[in-house]
Order: structure tokens, then C-alpha cells, then sequence
């Protein structure tokens, strides 16, 4: 009884404090509408083109590209205007058709096509895939075109196109984002993540005050026992990750329309990267007898473990190298996870091999936080 | 009987020997003050004793019973007021309450009385409502007091109470104290405050350097050291006349004139005054004041340790 006690009374304290409040509640839903905005597949990409309407070829490439929908086209006068709106990201990237396109492929030479994109623009990258996919088919219609008469051979190359085929945006071969999936539903698993880490960790400043204020000794002078009072307190931590998540959860299913696929898998996932959260929580509180280390040092692991975990900028954009590392973190296969059940509609079963790792952290990190805050909450 | 027994407490930080060998008892409805400058080992003494500090050695009985720092029902019977508020303070006063008298096992709506009924005891009923953070250091201090009430203990342990706090919330403080001694509690002291012994403490144990130097009731302990009262006599009249009265009585020390009266030094100056005024009206000398100081537990400090309480 004691034990709920003083766990509710963590969590209460936790979201009652007026800047945790903005930070835990009001955030969250701000980033993951922004990122949504950012990131999502939702949003249409814009290409801008130059050079596009010289000849019925170069239209042909260009209707070639607004296939699908996700693309749409804005025609830019020259090269020059083209450069500046992508440079300001007023387009994701630009198309630039040279002049005598038509002409030279009409008479038997090739055409060389510059395409602009953002460095550092997830969008961009996004673009410039769908770009990469749709100009070598075009191309591979004009080189059958070339084998006869030129406009003859292109109608019956063009009819020869398998009817209905499209090319979708990929990178491994699977869609990572499958069409009709709300924007939200790629940044709300990021943010539950990240969110869910960061909080636990900022708010272990208050197992430093317990300590620094003397509320644990006092705590103890009462007949509580040490075992409950570390109990309580752990508790505490754990509701303090789950609520968070919770409330991320909850919120952009409501507000946003957030699918989170099958409960029980999702619901595991959150429970497990809670104990994850609360247990280094208790570590990182346990550790300082100071509350701004804890600040500071809460700070730079939660961002730095999410950034490096793939829930800042999606794991599937990340390097070779960087997503290696990324296996260490408790947030890649948390997201790994949230992916295959908001994606790919995964259930329990689909998405056990991560449940195992983070079963494993979850384990690792709760019993250690444990031991050191029964350590630090009451010396010998 | 004695409600806290206290025998050869040790305690030491790495090199430093906090607490050797200390030894007491209070009785019920008894203050006991530990009296002793900062560093002297008070804090450490008082947290082994409510069993917030594991113990080198020693032994500790509260209501006849051994205590450990995970006693429970020794601990159930302690009611500990550290010296710093150890309090909430995003959290009104009365939810501070609450939540302590919980863990003291009280149920959610007893809870609820006691905290009513003890922010009454340390007046801030008026207050129980606002957040603890908005509480003068005062305040802070009498809330403090307070959520070591809520268990009804039998011995109520403080430590420095009244350090630093305004006269109106130190008079309290003291009010609050004596109201529970009468009622039976006993209450373990510590100040370095040497008056504060003085008033409130029947009996005072003297700490330094985590050693019991002295202890007794005041006067038994000024005894120890020899002092003896100082007794002025504003007069007119023959004063020459009643130094010579003054000094036939055979408990008086040294006697003197001065200007406006006579002054001597004499044991047990209570007991021999009305002997003293009656050897100096003898003469036919008016006397117009009669002022006693007894020796301070200050000088008895400064006798035992060879230092000032405070520097
Ligand atoms: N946690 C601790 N670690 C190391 N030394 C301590 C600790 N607590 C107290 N001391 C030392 O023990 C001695 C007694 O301290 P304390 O009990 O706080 O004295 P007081 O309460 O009488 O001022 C001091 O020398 C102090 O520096
Ligand atoms: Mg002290």
C-alpha cells in the first residue's frame, strides 16, 4: 500500500511542476504535429522543372514524373530561377531539361538531364529517389525508339509499358512508408521514444532532492521499510515513463489519428521502453548529488541516444555505419518495433526479436537503477 | 521509566570520530538538551537515534525496546524533526502532512485529521493550504515540527529547531514543546544556543568533539564547575557597614562595594537572600533592587572544554 503511495506521489509531483507540465505535455504534441509536417509521406513533394515544355518528349518526362501523385510539378523559366528555389527550399529539387532535349533525341543523340537536390533534406532524399526511379524508365522507352523509325518505334515502346506499373519510392525494396499512412503515424513512434527516454531521465532530478532535501530520511524514520521506500520510489520512475508515453500515445491517436496497430504489441513496447527510461532514471539520480548535473547530464544522453537511436531523423535515412550504432541504443529497436506494428501491421509475434532487446535493457537497466537508488537513498 | 536509553553510541566518517561513546537516558514528559557548538556531533547523534543512521556501535532502547535503524516499532514510537525542513515544497502543507502520516500508516482519513490537528499545534492551521515554498523560514520550521507530531510519539527527537528563525516562531516553537512534555512526551534537544538550554531543557548534556563532557540539570551542572551567583544590591546608606554584615555570613564569598550598592559572590544564592537582606537592612541601609545572576552554561562550557559555545 505504502509502495502506490509513494509512487503516486512521484507521479503527481512529476506532472503537476508547471515546467515539466509545458515540457511533458505540451511538447510532445507540438513536435509531433511539426515533424509530422517535416517528415511525413503525406506531404506532397515539389519538383520544380526547367526546360519542360520545349517538345512533346520532354512533356512526355515530365508527366512521367507526376505519376503517382505524391510529385507535383512546378515549371521554372530557367536554370537560374530554378537554382534559387531550391536552394530555399521553396521545391524539394529541380529538374533541369536542356534545351535541344527533343531535338537530340529525335536525331539519334543522347540527352543529358541535371537534376538539383537539397543536401541534408530528408524530403529532398525522398524526391531524388522517386526522381532516380522514374528518368531510367523514360529512358529505357526512348532507347527502344531509337531501334526504328523514331516516333513509330516510341508509340509502340510506349504501349509496350506494362499497363498499370508504378514505381514507387524505395530504398531496400519495401516501402517504408506505405502509401496512405498519415504523416503523423512516422513521427508520433519517434517522439513516444524519445519522449518517453528524455522525461524519465529529467525528471530524476527529483530522486536528487529527496536525498538533498533529507524527505528520504525522513521518509525512513518512519516504520517504512528501506525495501519499500526503494520500491515506491522505482514505481515511481516506471508510472513517470509509462504516463508519458502514455499520454503521446493516447494524445495523437485522438488529436492526430495515430494507428498504433495491435494493442498488446504496442502496449509491450511501451512497457518495456518505460522500464528502460525508469531504470536509467534511477541510475542517472542516483549517480549526482546535485540536481544541474542531472539536468545537463539528462539532456545530452536523452538527445543523444534518440538522435543516435533513429527517432530524430528516421533510422531508414541514416548511413550504413551510423545504424550499426544505432543497434546499441534501446530507441532503434523501440522504433523498430513501433514501425513493423504501425507500418506493416505486425502483431506480438511479428516484432518479438525486439521485445527480447529491449526485454534486455528493460532487465539491465531497472535492476541496476534499483541497486543504486536503495544505495543512495539510504547510506549506511 | 525511561523513554530513550542511550549507551556507548558510536559513530565515525573516515577519520573523523562524530560520535564516541555517547550515553544518556530521557525520562518521560523530560527535555533533554544536547548542548554543543556546530560540528560536536549532534546531527550524528540525533540520526542514529531515530534510526535514519546506521550505528558503529552502541545501543539504543525506546519504550524498553532495542532499536534498529529498520526497527519498526521502535521507529513508530520516534517522531524525528530534522534539522533542515525536509518537506515538499511544491505541495501545500497540509498534503506534506498527509503524505508523512501515511507512511506512519494512518489510514486516508485520519491522515486528513492529524494533519488538521497538528498544523493546528504549531499554529499555521491558517497557512495548512498554500504551498510550502511560499512559507517563511519560520513557517518552514514549524511545519517541520509538526509532520513529526503525526504519529503521537513518545519521543519527540529535534535537532537546532530555532536556528535562525524569527522570535514569534521560536516562541512557538517553545510553546509547542512544552505543551507536549506536559503531555508526557519526551523530547530529545539539540541546540547551540545556550539559553535555549537553559529555558526549555530539564536536564543538559554537555558535546564536544562527539563526547559527553557533562550532563545534569543546570544548576547541578553549574555546581560541578564551582560557580558560584552573583548577587547585587543597589543601596543607600552605610555601605562599609553592610560590606562587613554581608560578611559575616558564612556562605558568602567575596564581597565588595560599589557605588550604588554592594555586590557578592555566594553558593546558593536563593537560599541565603533573605539572610543577605536582612544582614544589610541591619545596618540601615535602604535597599532599592536585588539582582541575582546564576552562573550560565556558558561558563560551565568554557570551564570544561577550555572554548567559547560560540565563536
Ligand atoms: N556524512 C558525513 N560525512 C563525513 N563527515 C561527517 C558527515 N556528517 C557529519 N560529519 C562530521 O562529523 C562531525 C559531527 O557533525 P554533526 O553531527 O553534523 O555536528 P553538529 O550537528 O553537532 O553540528 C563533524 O566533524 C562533521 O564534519
Ligand atoms: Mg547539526
Amino acid at each position: 500500500m505504502k509502495v502506490w503511495i509513494i509512487a503516486g506521489m512521484n507521479l503527481r509531483r512529476t506532472f503537476s511542476e508547471r515546467t515539466n507540465a509545458f515540457f511533458m505535455i505540451a511538447m510532445p504534441f507540438l513536435m509531433i504535429f511539426v515533424m509530422g509536417l517535416l517528415f511525413g509521406p503525406g506531404q506532397q513533394l515539389r519538383l520544380g522543372v526547367a526546360g519542360g515544355d520545349q517538345g512533346p518528349l520532354a512533356r512526355d518526362l515530365v508527366t512521367a514524373l507526376t505519376k503517382g501523385e505524391r510529385v507535383a510539378v512546378e515549371p521554372f523559366g530557367g536554370a537560374d530561377a530554378l537554382r534559387q528555389a531550391v536552394e530555399r527550399g521553396e521545391v524539394q529539387g529541380g529538374l533541369l531539361i536542356p534545351a535541344g532535349y527533343d531535338a537530340g533525341l529525335r536525331g539519334g543523340g543522347g540527352a543529358e538531364v541535371r537534376y538539383l537536390s537539397r543536401a541534408s533534406d530528408l524530403r529532398s532524399l525522398d524526391l531524388t529517389a522517386w526522381v532516380r526511379s522514374v528518368v531510367p524508365q523514360e529512358a529505357a522507352v526512348l532507347r527502344a525508339a531509337r531501334l526504328g523509325p523514331f516516333d513509330e518505334s516510341l508509340a509502340a515502346a510506349r504501349r509496350a509499358e506494362a499497363p498499370g506499373v508504378e514505381v514507387k519510392v524505395s530504398t531496400a525494396g519495401e516501402a517504408i512508408f506505405p502509401e496512405g499512412l498519415g504523416a503523423f503515424s512516422v513521427s508520433a513512434p519517434s517522439l513516444v521514444l524519445l519522449y518517453t527516454f528524455l522525461s524519465s531521465l529529467t525528471a530524476a532530478v527529483g530522486l536528487v532532492a529527496l536525498r538533498r532535501s533529507g524527505i528520504a530520511r525522513r521518509m525512513y524514520a518512519t516504520p517504512t521499510p528501506a525495501r519499500t521506500l526503494v520500491a515506491g520510489e522505482a514505481l515511481g520512475r516506471l508510472f513517470i515513463a509509462l504516463a508519458q508515453g502514455l499520454l503521446i500515445m493516447l494524445g495523437s491517436a485522438l488529436l492526430f489519428g495515430v494507428d498504433w496497430g495491435d494493442p498488446l504489441g504496442a502496449a509491450a513496447l511501451l512497457v518495456l521502453f518505460a522500464m528502460v527510461g525508469g531504470g536509467a532514471a534511477m541510475l542517472l539520480g542516483s549517480l549526482f548529488d546535485k540536481e544541474g548535473p542531472v539536468s545537463s547530464a539528462a539532456l545530452i544522453i536523452g538527445m543523444g541516444l534518440a538522435g543516435a537511436g533513429g527517432t530524430m531523423v528516421p533510422l531508414e535515412s541514416l548511413g550504413e555505419t551510423m545504424r550499426s550504432v544505432a543497434r546499441f541504443t534501446p530507441h532503434a529497436w523501440g522504433y523498430e518495433g513501433f514501425a513493423e506494428l504501425v507500418r506493416h501491421g505486425a502483431g506480438v509475434t511479428g516484432i518479438l526479436p525486439q521485445l527480447g532487446v529491449l526485454a534486455g535493457f528493460a532487465a539491465v537497466l531497472f535492476s541496476a537503477g534499483v541497486w543504486a537508488l536503495r544505495r543512495a537513498l539510504i547510506r549506511p | 521509566m525511561a523513554v530513550l536509553e542511550v549507551s556507548g553510541l558510536c559513530k565515525s566518517f573516515g577519520e573523523t570520530l562524530a560520535v564516541d561513546g555517547l550515553g544518556f537516558s530521557v525520562g518521560e514528559g523530560e527535555t533533554y538538551g544536547l548542548l554543543g557548538p556546530n560540528g560536536a556531533g549532534k546531527t550524528t547523534a540525533i540520526s542514529m537515534i531515530a534510526g535514519v543512521l546506521g550505528r558503529d556501535g552502541g545501543e539504543v532502547r525506546v519504550g524498553g525496546q532495542r532499536h534498529h535503524p529498520a526497527g519498526r516499532r521502535t521507529k513508530a514510537m520516534i517522531g524525528y524533526v530534522p534539522q533542515e525542513p525536509a518537506l515538499y515544497p511544491d505541495l501545500t502543507g497540509r498534503r506534506n502532512l498527509r503524505f508523512f502520516a501515511r507512511l506512519h500508516g494512518l489510514a486516508r482519513e485520519e491522515a486528513g485529521r492529524r494533519a488538521a490537528e497538528v498544523l493546528e499545534l504549531v499554529g499555521l492551521t491558517g497557512r495548512g493550504d498554500d504551498l510550502v515554498g511560499t512559507y517563511s523560514g519560520g513557517m518552514a520550521r514549524r511545519l517541520n515540527i509538526a509532520a513529526g507530531l503525526l504519529n503521537r510519539p513518545r519521543l519527540l527527537i529535534l535537532d537546532e529547531p530555532t536556528a535562525g528563525v524569527d522570535p514569534q516562531s521560536r516562541n512557538a516553537i517553545f510553546d509547542a514543546v512544552r505543551r507536549l512534555t506536559a503531555d508526557g512526551v519526551a523530547v530529545l534537544y539539540t541546540t547551540h544556543y545556550m539559553e535555549e538550554a537553559e529555558r526549555l531543557c530539564d536536564r543538559v548534556g554537555i558535546l564536544d568533539g562527539g563526547r559527553m563532557r557533562a550532563e545534569g540539570t543546570r544548576r547541578e551542572l553549574v555546581a560541578l564547575v564551582g560557580e558560584r551567583d552573583q548577587v547585587t544590591l543597589r543601596a543607600e546608606g552605610d555601605l562599609g557597614a553592610a560590606v562587613r554584615a554581608l560578611a559575616a555570613i558564612a556562605e558568602a564569598g567575596e564581597v565588595s562595594e560599589r557605588e550604588d550598592g554592594v555586590e557578592l559572590l555566594v553558593r546558593d544564592a536563593r537560599a541565603v537572600l533573605p539572610r543577605i537582606l536582612a544582614a544589610v537592612t541591619g545596618t540601615g541601609a535602604s535597599v532599592g533592587s536585588v539582582e541575582v545572576r546564576e552562573p550560565d552554561l556558558e561558563a560551565v562550557f568554557l570551564h570544561l572544554t577550555g572554548r567559547a559555545l560560540r565563536d
